[in-house]
C-alpha cells in the first residue's frame, strides 16, 4: 500500500514538472504584450486577451503555415508508411537474394547522423530540380531506416506458420500482407505513424534548408522567421508555440489506445 | 478423395540431408502416421507434401495429379500446425472462413461450410471469439475446423496434440479417430508420441534420421519389428534389450554366463556372434522353472492395477509388467523365464533375425 502511494506521488510529481512549462506557455499566450517579462513572472494573465492569436492569424497569416505543416506532415507520414511497412515485412519474412546483406548495410547507415547527409542530399535534390518544393521537403521521410528496422523487428515475431497457413488457404503474397500482416501490425503502424508525424511536424532544419519561398514555409520555419523580427514579443511567440504544439498533442492523445497493445495474442500456443 | 504417393523423396538443407530416399504409399481413406524421434525429418516430410518445402529430388502424387511443382493452395490439402497458427485478429468464424473468402465463395456457401465444420467439432458457441479468448483445446478445434472447411483430399497434421495436457490429449485422440471415421479423408499425421501412432494409425511409418526404418500396420510393427530401433520405439514400457553371444548349442549366452533358449531361427548366426535379445515387459514370465534366471527387484513402479518392475540379474536390467497383488517388493528375488516364442532377436547391427515360422 505504502509503495503504491509512493509510486503514484512520484509519477504525479514528474507529470507536474513535465506539464508545468506547457501550461505556462498556454497562460502566457493570453497575456498582454510585455506582461510575461515582468519580475517575478506572473502565473496567470491579469486580463486574458486573444490579441496575440488575432495578430498571429490576422497580421502574420499563420493559418497558411498551419495548413502547410499539416500537408507536409500528413504526406510524409503516408509516404513513409507506404514504403517502410512493406520493406520491413520483406526484410523479416520474404526470402530473396542479398536480403541480410542489404539489411546490415541499412542498419550500419543508421549510425551516420542525419546532419551529415543534408548537404549531399541538398546538392542531389538541386540537380533534380526539387529545391524549394514540397517534393524536396518530403524526400528524407520516404524510407526511414529506423522505420524499416522497427517494422522488421516486429514482423520477426509473426510466426511463419501463420503465413504458411494463409498460403495454404490460397492467399497470395499481396493478400497475406493486406489481410493478415497489416491487421496484426496495427499497433506498430500507429506508433510509427505518430513518430513520423511528430518528427516531420517538429522538423526545422530540413524545411529551412530546402524551402526558400516564404509561402511554402512550415510552422516551425515561419515562427522562427517571425521571432527574428519580434525577439521581445514573448506573448506572441507563445501563441505561436501553442498553435504548433496543440495539434500533435491532440493526435497523440487520440491515438493513445492504439499503440503497443498485445498484438499477437492467441495466434499460437501459449 | 485421393491416395497419396511419395516416391524417393530427398531433401537437403545445404549440406545436411534431412530426407533420404523416402517412399510412402497411403491408400485412399487411410490414416497414416509418421512417427520418429525429434529431428528425424517428420515435419520436413509433411511440409514437402504440403508444398511449403521443395524436395531436392523425388515426386509427390495426390490422387491422379503429380503435385510436386504445385503451390500449396492447389494441392487439395489442408494442414493443421503444431502451433495452430490461427489468425489472431479474426474470430473463430472468420479464421475458418478465410480460405473460402480468398476463393471468393458466396456468403451462403461460406456460412454453410463453417457451421457444418463447427457442428462436427462442437464449437458452435465459440464462433464469435478471437483466438486469444479460447483455451488451448478450443484453439486446436478451430484449427481443425479451418482444415475441414477446405474439404481437402488430404489432411496433414503436424503434432497437433503436443501442446495439450495429458487428459485433453487423450480425449482429442478419440476425437481424431472419430473425425476420421466421419469424414473418411486420407490423412497423414505426424507425431513423436508412439501411443498416438499405435492408437490412431491404419499404417505407421517409422522415420529415423530421414530414412524409413519400417512401415506397416501397428500390430505388425509391434509384433515383428524389423530393427531394434523400431522394437524399442513402439510400446511402453520399452522392450528390454539384453546383450548376448551365440553359444555352440544354438542357445544364447547372457553376459552373466547364463544360457537362454532361442526360437528356431531361419538363419542362425555362427557361435560367438554378438546378438541382442529383446523381450516385451508383458511377455516376461515370473515363476520358478527348470532354467529360470535369478533376478532381483531393483525398483517397482506401482500404477494401481499394474506394476512395472525393474529387475537386475545376469546379463543386465530387465523391465517387466505384472498385475500387482502387492506380494512382490523391492529387494525380492524373482526367478524369471524368457519364453523362446516371445523373444525377439537382433544381430549386431540391430537387424531382426527371423525365426523359421515368420
Ligand atoms: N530450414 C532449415 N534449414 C536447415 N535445417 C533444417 C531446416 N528445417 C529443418 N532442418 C533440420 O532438419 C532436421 C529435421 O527437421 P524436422 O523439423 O523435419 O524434424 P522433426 O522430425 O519434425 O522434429 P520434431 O519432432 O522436433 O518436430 C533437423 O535436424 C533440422 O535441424
Ligand atoms: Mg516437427
Amino acid at each position: 500500500m505504502m509503495r503504491r502511494w509512493t509510486v503514484t506521488l512520484l509519477a504525479a510529481f514528474v507529470a507536474l514538472v513535465t506539464i508545468a512549462p506547457l501550461l505556462w506557455m498556454v497562460s502566457v499566450s493570453f497575456m498582454a504584450p510585455g506582461e510575461a517579462a515582468r519580475f517575478p513572472p506572473p502565473l496567470l494573465p491579469e486580463n486574458a486577451t486573444l490579441e496575440n492569436y488575432r495578430q498571429l492569424f490576422g497580421t502574420y497569416g499563420a493559418l497558411r503555415f498551419l495548413a502547410n505543416s499539416l500537408l507536409v506532415s500528413t504526406l510524409a507520414t503516408t509516404l513513409a508508411l507506404l514504403f517502410t511497412v512493406p520493406a520491413g515485412y520483406a526484410f523479416a519474412k520474404l526470402r530473396f537474394r542479398g536480403r541480410d546483406a542489404t539489411f546490415r548495410l541499412l542498419v550500419a547507415a543508421l549510425v551516420v547522423p542525419a546532419q551529415i547527409g543534408m548537404l549531399p542530399l541538398f546538392l542531389e535534390l538541386k540537380a533534380m530540380g526539387l529545391v524549394n518544393s514540397y517534393a524536396g521537403a518530403l524526400v528524407p521521410w520516404l524510407a526511414g531506416i529506423f522505420g524499416i528496422f522497427l517494422v522488421r523487428q516486429y514482423c520477426l515475431s509473426i510466426p511463419d506458420e501463420m503465413l504458411e497457413a494463409a498460403r495454404i488457404d490460397g492467399a497470395g503474397e499481396g493478400a497475406i500482407l493486406r489481410r493478415i500482416v497489416l491487421p496484426v501490425l496495427t499497433p506498430i503502424i500507429v506508433t510509427l505513424a505518430l513518430f513520423v508525424f511528430l518528427s516531420s511536424w517538429n522538423d526545422f532544419m530540413w524545411p529551412l534548408i530546402i524551402l526558400a519561398d516564404q509561402r511554402l514555409y512550415t510552422l516551425p520555419v515561419a515562427l522562427a522567421a517571425l521571432s527574428r523580427e519580434h525577439v521581445q514579443d514573448n506573448e506572441l511567440m507563445m501563441a505561436g508555440a501553442v498553435v504548433t504544439t496543440l495539434p500533435v498533442l491532440i493526435l497523440f492523445l487520440a491515438l493513445q489506445r492504439f499503440y503497443l497493445n498485445g498484438l499477437l495474442a492467441g495466434s499460437v500456443k501459449g | 478423395m485421393a491416395d497419396l504417393s511419395i516416391a524417393a523423396a530427398c531433401k537437403r538443407f545445404g549440406e545436411t540431408e534431412v530426407l533420404r530416399d523416402v517412399s510412402i504409399e497411403v491408400a485412399d481413406g487411410e490414416f497414416a502416421v509418421i512417427v520418429g524421434p525429434s529431428g528425424c525429418g517428420k515435419s520436413t516430410l509433411l511440409r514437402a507434401v504440403a508444398g511449403l518445402e521443395h524436395l531436392t529430388s523425388g515426386r509427390i502424387r495426390i490422387g491422379a495429379r503429380d503435385v510436386t511443382a504445385l503451390p500449396p493452395s492447389q494441392r487439395g490439402i489442408a494442414m493443421v500446425f503444431q502451433s495452430y497458427a490461427l489468425y489472431p485478429h479474426l474470430t473463430a468464424y472468420e479464421n475458418m472462413a478465410f480460405g473460402l473468402r480468398i476463393a471468393k465463395a458466396g456468403r451462403a456457401e461460406i456460412d454453410a461450410a463453417v457451421r457444418r465444420a463447427a457442428a462436427i467439432l462442437s464449437i458452435e458457441s465459440l464462433l464469435d471469439r478471437k483466438p486469444a479468448a479460447l483455451s488451448g483445446g478450443q484453439r486446436q478445434r478451430v484449427a481443425i475446423g479451418r482444415a475441414i472447411v477446405r474439404q481437402p483430399q488430404l489432411f496433414l497434421f503436424d503434432e497437433p496434440l503436443s501442446n495439450l495436457d495429458a487428459d485433453l490429449r487423450g480425449r482429442m485422440r478419440h476425437e481424431f479417430a472419430a473425425l476420421h471415421r466421419t469424414l473418411g479423408t486420407t490423412t497423414l499425421y505426424v507425431t513423436h508420441d508412439q501411443i498416438e501412432a499405435m492408437t490412431l494409425a491404419d499404417r505407421i511409418v517409422v522415420l529415423r534420421d530421414g530414412r524409413i526404418e519400417q512401415a506397416g500396420a501397428p500390430r505388425d510393427l509391434y509384433a515383428r519389428p524389423d530393427t531394434l530401433f523400431v522394437a524399442q520405439f513402439l510400446g511402453t514400457p520399452q522392450m528390454t534389450a539384453l546383450p548376448a553371444t551365440m553359444a555352440e548349442d544354438g542357445r544364447a549366452r547372457l553376459a552373466g554366463g547364463h544360457a537362454v533358449a532361442l526360437p528356431p531361427l531361419a538363419a542362425p548366426p555362427p557361435p560367438g556372434a554378438a546378438v541382442t535379445l529383446g523381450i516385451r515387459p508383458e511377455d516376461v514370465a515370473i515363476g520358478a522353472t527348470a532354467n529360470a534366471l535369478p533376478f532381483t527387484i531393483a525398483f517397482a513402479e506401482r500404477l494401481g492395477g499394474l506394476a512395472t518392475l525393474h529387475l537386475e540379474g545376469p546379463g543386465g536390467v530387465l523391465t517387466c509388467q505384472i498385475r500387482d497383488d502387492g506380494s512382490l517388493n523391492e529387494g525380492d528375488a524373482v526367478p524369471v523365464t524368457l519364453p523362446p516364442a516371445r523373444l525377439h532377436l537382433f544381430d549386431a547391427a540391430g537387424k531382426r533375425l527371423r525365426s523359421v515360422d515368420e
